[in-house]
């Protein structure tokens, strides 16, 4: 059955925090006890920031795409070629 | 990983890149493999650099004009030596009389798309804990980052989760391909029979269970709990929160220099909403056999 999505400002304000809470309040993990006060923190490790600096490039994942914009604006291309996606598992 | 807090963490290279460059970003495993028109406008560029055999990794930074004439390659890291062969092909660029390449075919083998009505759920990997203190810069950065792949969920696997009910294939696919640690490069999976305990309940849009991964030597393992939450309306996933977390152990050949013994390992799982390039990066599992990656059975 599905669930209604709640939209309670809790639910929005963090997601990531939210399942945090939900995991770990009082939970003993890994054979330490997981304090609510470091849940944020907690958080903000695991969930990769998205304004890390590499983000701000306009990256292009098509070599073609990325010819032909080359063309187009007469620069070079820069390929960062790597086992696994750069952007994703490397 | 390194590249993205080394290099690319550099505010003249991310600036250059920006202005002066088309920069893209591609998984060469694929790329050099392909047989379609894409991949041998990259062999054509990467064939006359060092890494020429197309049977052997191709990995390396590239700088091509239009026309697939090879400017620079390095593969080697460091800012200022990645600044200087930027800051020296911008000042020499003479651009070529060239055109748009027209995509005369297109590999299906190496091309995984997002079926209809699939949805893709961005993962991200953490070692919390357990490494041993370093003043290595590299061995800093593997220390502390946080990994990112995709999860794909199948409009039937959605019709199934909005029933109440746990679908096999997701259950397989997140235990085999994506309870793993590619903190620090690309990950051995699971095989089927290395999931000795799964065992995940759905009840009213709640997600709790535990899990025990581990290989028949018994060299590499995780073992943990799952909890989350996920909400589906008119037969799509509106929310998918799920968090992974507990004690794995070992490596693989890519995943060196683990912390010693067991440590602890977070897995947080959220719906993407498409606003990230990344959310477009085919899972990780599904390259070379995408079927597999659907059928985690077989």
């Amino acid at each position: 059955m599905a669930k209604p999505r709640n939209r309670s400002p809790h639910y929005t304000k963090s997601l990531c925090l939210f399942v945090l809470s939900f995991g770990l309040h009082g939970a003993e993990i890994c054979g330490q006890e997981t304090h609510p006060d470091d849940l944020q923190q907690r958080c903000a490790a695991i969930c990769q920031p998205g304004d890390a600096p590499w983000r701000s490039v306009p990256w292009q994942t098509d070599l073609l795409q990325a010819q032909h914009l080359a063309v187009e604006q007469g620069k070079p291309i820069f390929i960062w070629a790597m086992d696994g996606h750069p952007l994703g598992c490397t | 990983m390194l590249d993205r807090e080394s290099t690319f963490a550099d505010p003249t290279i991310l600036e250059l890149l920006k202005t002066q460059f088309i920069p893209v970003a591609l998984d060469q495993w694929y790329t050099r493999r392909q047989q379609d028109t894409e991949g041998e406008f990259y062999r054509r560029i990467a064939g006359q650099g060092p890494r020429s055999d197309f049977n052997r990794t191709t990995q390396g930074l590239y700088i091509a004009d239009a026309a697939g004439t090879l400017i620079a390659f390095n593969n080697n890291r460091g800012p200022e030596r990645i600044r200087a062969l930027l800051e020296k092909a911008v000042a020499d660029y003479d651009s070529p009389d060239a055109t748009p390449i027209v995509r005369e075919k297109t590999d299906p083998r190496f091309a995984p798309r997002l079926p209809d009505g699939a949805v893709v759920v961005r993962t991200h990997a953490k070692v919390l804990s357990g490494y041993e203190p370093t003043d290595d810069r590299w061995q800093q950065i593997f220390q502390s980052a946080v990994s990112r792949d995709n999860l794909w969920i199948t409009a039937d696997e959605q019709r199934q989760l909005a029933a109440g009910e746990m679908p096999e294939s997701l259950r397989l696919r997140i235990a085999r391909f994506h309870l793993v640690d590619d903190t620090r490069g690309e990950p051995p999976t699971w095989r089927r029979e290395e999931i000795r305990q799964f065992d995940v309940e759905l009840n009213n849009g709640t997600i709790s269970g535990k899990f025990r991964l581990e290989t028949a030597d018994q060299a590499r393992g995780f073992e943990g709990t799952l909890r989350g939450v996920l909400a589906v309306e008119s037969g799509k996933l509106t929310q998918f929160e799920l968090l992974a977390e507990g004690n794995f152990w070992g490596t693989g050949t890519f995943t060196m220099q683990p912390p010693a013994g067991k440590f602890p390992l977070a897995i947080a799982f959220r719906l993407a909403d498409g606003g990230d390039i990344a959310d477009g990066i085919p899972p990780h599992a599904s390259r070379g056999w995408v079927e597999g990656y659907w059928h985690p059975e077989r």
